[in-house]
């Protein structure tokens, strides 16, 4: 991965560490759900849209063996700048680079209680310079990532992009091998399900998957259905809706049990494939319905809640706490840029 | 390298060296860092020795504590002993042994407490990690590096544990009961002997802390486990009971002597067996003029121990009678000593049995002595010559008060009424272990009978040297010692104290609180031991040597759960001795075979004819007469 030299020799690629602290640069986060804002919506995936009402949670619905969180988490460790190549003293050529770990895990909620199934930490260097190497520190190696630069989208936009789609990558391959690994430790095989912190978009292939959307903001709906979802009691969801940006999929809202206050508080929107057939996707709804409730965090405990559930927010401290201490990896960062 | 290790014996020499070289790395953080979650069990340390844990890092790791995070399916207890080795350059493997004296278990990732019921239902994930924290022992070689946070722990056995308590340094050991993990706890004998320290202090609530149980077990072990070696045959022990009649049948075995039981004293390496050669002495029967014992459980090879007046006035046992702590601060003891002089100058033998003649009077009975002497101060013609001549005469009254309210106490322990018997004396001479009952005596006669016989024996072995040695086994101390004043008893274990180790009497001291006891006696003992304490009296400075967590452990130990501190140690062993082998009741008293029954030479009653048709084996041995 290293850049050779017109002489043929390894040439080691020279890169300094930003002294700002990363933190400030990162204000322009990756949003996902920006872009959706004018959306096809089939309203009548469940029922035709006269007849939408609330839908209560069915009384007795045999939940999964096993519910299976996955989720993933990212930090900016530094921003670099990467000289040119080859670096000459009127036109250093730098370019600017960042450094990120970022880590995916599932967690398993089964009668064994809740606990880790698989978590996998990943450091990259995500730039557009085409000679970067792979930056070697005392904590860790930062495989360099390079991306092609797009006129349209900032650069920074674009790392960051390219930063959220490696932990697409790596949060769909974690899900896929804890499955794997699942071994029937839950129940029978295939009697588990799936929650995807986030959009399903590139999982829709896994089966038994749905996707928790804990912030709204587009209404997708017609004006008064939008508004019956604002109407939804502790437990009840709306009818299942196929919606479609880039892609389609199967949705519906939920309200979690919170107490009363703003209109949509509480509300979470679940999506499945667009591709199951109508029965699954309402044996999905209902199962979400049955099953997700239970999960819902306390105001006091999280300040995301009820929408933060319980095992997402643990999981996410179990793979924050893997990432490492950043303080000592900017360290590692900076001796690894000086040497 | 190879000195180091071969300084710590060959056998522990195989596992540090294979323990550096096996020693894992821990996975740096880089690239790819994928592992099943929550799965830190234990690699097996080499040498077949599972490994506990591992030196904890979030908290500092120092010389003389760290703390060691244990794998999920490992545990360590309080008083385990845990060994951990590091590689220091240049020195080679270091090893830290120490003592776990604290475990705290956590759920890592919950922030509430009422995230446990979350835990519990599967909701929230948490981790449940326990944590010991081990107090260090020894290091070996002496290089005070922390041991580094990664590092391996495990459970110390065999040469190690003998390592990380000093076991394998001592030269004689004492073994004082089974440690936590079932093996032997020593004490060595040189901090009792006297060959670098001497006595024994033992503290602890009454009836909960088996003090005397305790010492008990210690004197077995110190003349059983051949220890002593040949010193075995002269080493003695004297014992003054105040609690009942439990130490009267020391040389019966015990009913509830069972295999387990057998078995914890084969561990000890010690027979579980009674003390074979014992003597008991109690005071006379009162109004009894045949110089009977004053016992009820044992009747048989008991002797009647008393002084008689002639020994009073030669000897000067008067100031032992004058030995409260409050005698101290009145004029009075001036007056004692001159009335005792005077006793000694002119009491002449009346008769056989121990009578004194006193100026043509004849004096048969303590009652009689102390009215003889009240007439000699409160006659103006021979009062300057019992007192003093310029003796106030308030001061000779406070003698005369005190001196009368010392008939009642004293009138049955010294004598010149009762037959002359050769074996009344106290006396060590004749067996191992002699225990002076005095639980039916009042408490002023048994501070007499304790200084008496101590000032005797010390003089005893002040002139017969140091060969051999002499334990001496005090319950309450704090009476004949206490902190505040002075008194001729005092002044007698002071002087044991302080100059026993040189003679060879090893004072067994025990007390509910040692902080009423001399400072200097305890301060001159070099074995601590500790049972069930109060709580209120285990903040006390006195017992500064149990850890923190030692000290709350005090409070609740169960009878027969002692902590034993030792010079060489600088954590006090939490150890179990076990139950008596010999009787500590009537009831449990199963009698040895009349032939061999251990009698004192001179016993009165060996001119009695020995039953020969027993009723009840598990009744008395000799029918009460």
């Amino acid at each position: 991965m290293t850049t050779q030299s017109a002489a043929g020799m390894p040439a080691p690629m020279r890169f300094t560490v930003d002294s700002w602290d990363p933190a400030y640069g990162s204000s322009l986060e990756f949003e996902d759900d920006l872009s959706e804002s004018t959306a096809r919506v089939i309203v009548g995936a469940e029922v035709p849209e006269d007849q939408w009402r609330p839908i209560p949670a069915a009384p007795a619905t045999s939940g999964p063996s096993a519910l299976l969180f996955v989720d993933g988490v990212r930090r900016i460790e530094a921003r670099v700048w990467i000289d040119g190549s080859p670096p000459s003293p009127t036109d250093p050529g730098a370019s600017a680079a960042m450094c990120a770990s970022y880590a995916a895990g599932v967690l398993c909620c089964c009668a064994a209680g809740a606990h880790l199934l698989t978590t996998q930490t990943r450091r990259g260097l995500f730039t557009i310079a085409p000679h970067a190497a792979d930056v070697v520190t005392s904590t860790g190696t930062y495989r360099a990532s390079k991306t092609s630069p797009s006129p349209a989208v900032s650069l920074p936009m674009t790392l960051s992009a390219a930063l959220q789609r490696r932990l697409g990558d790596l949060e769909l391959a974690t899900a896929v091998a804890a499955r794997g690994g699942l071994n029937g430790h839950a129940g029978p095989p295939e009697s588990d399900l799936l929650v995807i912190d986030g959009p399903l978009r590139g999982r829709q292939h896994l089966p038994r998957a749905i996707g928790f959307i804990k912030s709204h903001r587009t209404s997708y709906l017609p004006p008064p259905l939008h508004a019956m979802v604002a109407a939804l009691a502790d437990g009840e969801r709306t009818p299942v809706f196929l919606m479609g940006t880039s892609w389609d999929r199967h949705a519906w809202y939920l309200r979690l049990p919170c107490p009363p206050g703003a209109p949509w508080s509480g509300i979470v929107r679940i999506e499945c494939s667009a591709d199951l057939p109508r029965a699954d996707v309402i044996t999905l709804a209902s199962m979400s319905q049955a099953t997700l409730c239970r999960y819902a965090s306390t105001e006091y405990k999280d300040p995301r809640a009820p929408q933060n559930l319980y095992p997402i927010a643990g999981l996410e401290r179990e793979l924050r706490r893997r990432l490492g201490d950043p303080r000592l990896l900017y360290r590692a960062l900076r001796s690894a840029a000086v040497a | 390298m190879t000195d180091q290790l071969n300084a710590l014996g060959p056998a522990a020499a195989r596992p540090l060296a294979a323990q550096i070289t096996a020693r894992e790395r821990q996975p740096a953080g880089d690239a790819v860092d994928s592992q099943p979650a929550g799965a830190a069990t234990g690699p097996p340390a080499p040498g077949g020795v599972t490994a506990v844990g591992r030196v904890l890092g979030t908290e500092d790791a120092t010389p003389l504590m760290f703390s060691v995070a244990l794998n999920q399916d490992a545990y360590l207890q309080l008083d385990d002993v845990v060994v951990t080795v590091r590689a220091v350059p240049g020195v080679g493997p270091v090893m830290t042994a120490g003592v776990v004296t604290q475990v705290r278990a956590r759920h890592e990732g919950a922030s509430f407490g009422s995230d446990v019921f979350l835990i519990s239902e599967g909701v929230l994930p948490a981790h449940v990690q326990e944590i010991a924290e081990v107090t260090t022992t020894r290091v070996e070689p002496e290089c005070y590096v922390p041991p580094r946070p990664g590092e391996l722990a495990r459970r110390a056995t065999g040469i190690e544990r003998a390592q990380a308590l000093y076991f394998d340094d001592m030269d004689h050991k004492v073994p004082v009961g089974l440690g936590r993990d079932g093996s032997p706890m020593y004490v060595n004998l040189d901090f009792i002997d006297g060959t670098r320290g001497a006595h024994v202090s033992i503290s602890g609530i009454s009836g909960v802390a088996t003090k005397t149980s305790f010492a008990l077990f210690l004197l077995h072990s110190i003349f059983r486990s051949g220890v002593l070696g040949a010193r075995a045959v002269n080493a003695k022990a004297l014992i003054f009971s105040v609690k009942g009649e439990d130490l009267l049948f020391l040389d019966h075995a015990n009913k509830r002597l069972d295999d387990d039981l057998r078995d914890k004293y084969a561990r000890l390496g010690l027979p579980a067996e009674p003390f074979a050669s014992a003597g008991f002495f109690a005071p006379p029967l009162p109004g009894d003029l045949s110089g009977r014992p004053h016992v009820a459980g044992r009747t048989g090879g008991v002797t009647a121990f008393w002084w008689t007046l002639a020994e009073f006035c030669s000897r000067e046992l008067l100031p032992y009678v004058f030995a409260d702590a409050e005698d101290d601060r009145n004029q009075y003891t001036m007056v004692v000593h001159q009335v005792a002089a005077r006793l000694r100058r002119d009491a002449g033998p009346a008769g056989t049995d121990g009578a004194v003649v006193i100026d043509g009077d004849t004096v048969r009975t303590y009652d009689e002595m102390v009215d003889l002497i009240v007439d000699k101060l409160s006659d103006e013609a021979t009062r300057p010559d019992w007192a003093g001549p310029v003796t106030g005469l308030g001061t000779i009254n406070a003698f005369i008060r005190r001196l009368r309210s010392s008939l009642r106490a004293l009138r049955t322990v010294i004598r010149g009424d009762l037959p002359d018997a050769p074996g009344r004396e106290i006396s060590t001479g004749n067996q191992q272990v002699t225990v002076v009952d005095l639980h039916n005596l009042p408490e002023r006669a048994q501070r007499f009978v304790v200084g008496v016989v101590l000032a005797a024996e010390t003089a005893r072995k002040e002139a017969a040297g140091p060969g051999s040695l002499l334990f001496t086994m005090i319950d309450e101390l704090n009476k004949y010692a206490p902190r505040e004043g002075s008194s001729p008893i005092k002044d007698v274990l002071l002087d044991v104290a302080e100059r026993g180790r040189s003679l060879g009497i090893i004072l067994i001291g025990a007390q509910q609180t040692a902080s009423e006891v001399e400072r200097r006696i305890v301060a001159n003992s070099s074995i601590k031991i500790v049972g069930r304490l109060d709580p209120a009296e285990a903040a006390r400075p006195e017992y500064g040597f149990l850890a923190a967590s030692q000290r709350a452990r005090a409070t609740l130990a169960k009878p027969g759960a002692m902590f034993v501190s030792q010079p060489e140690i600088p954590v006090p062993l939490a150890v179990e001795f076990p139950f008596p082998a010999w009787a500590t009741r009537l009831s449990e008293s199963v009698p040895p075979p009349p032939a061999a029954v251990s009698r004192p030479a001179g016993d009165v009653f060996s001119r009695l004819p020995r039953p020969t048709d027993k009723p009840d084996p598990a009744d008395d041995d000799i029918p009460p007469f």
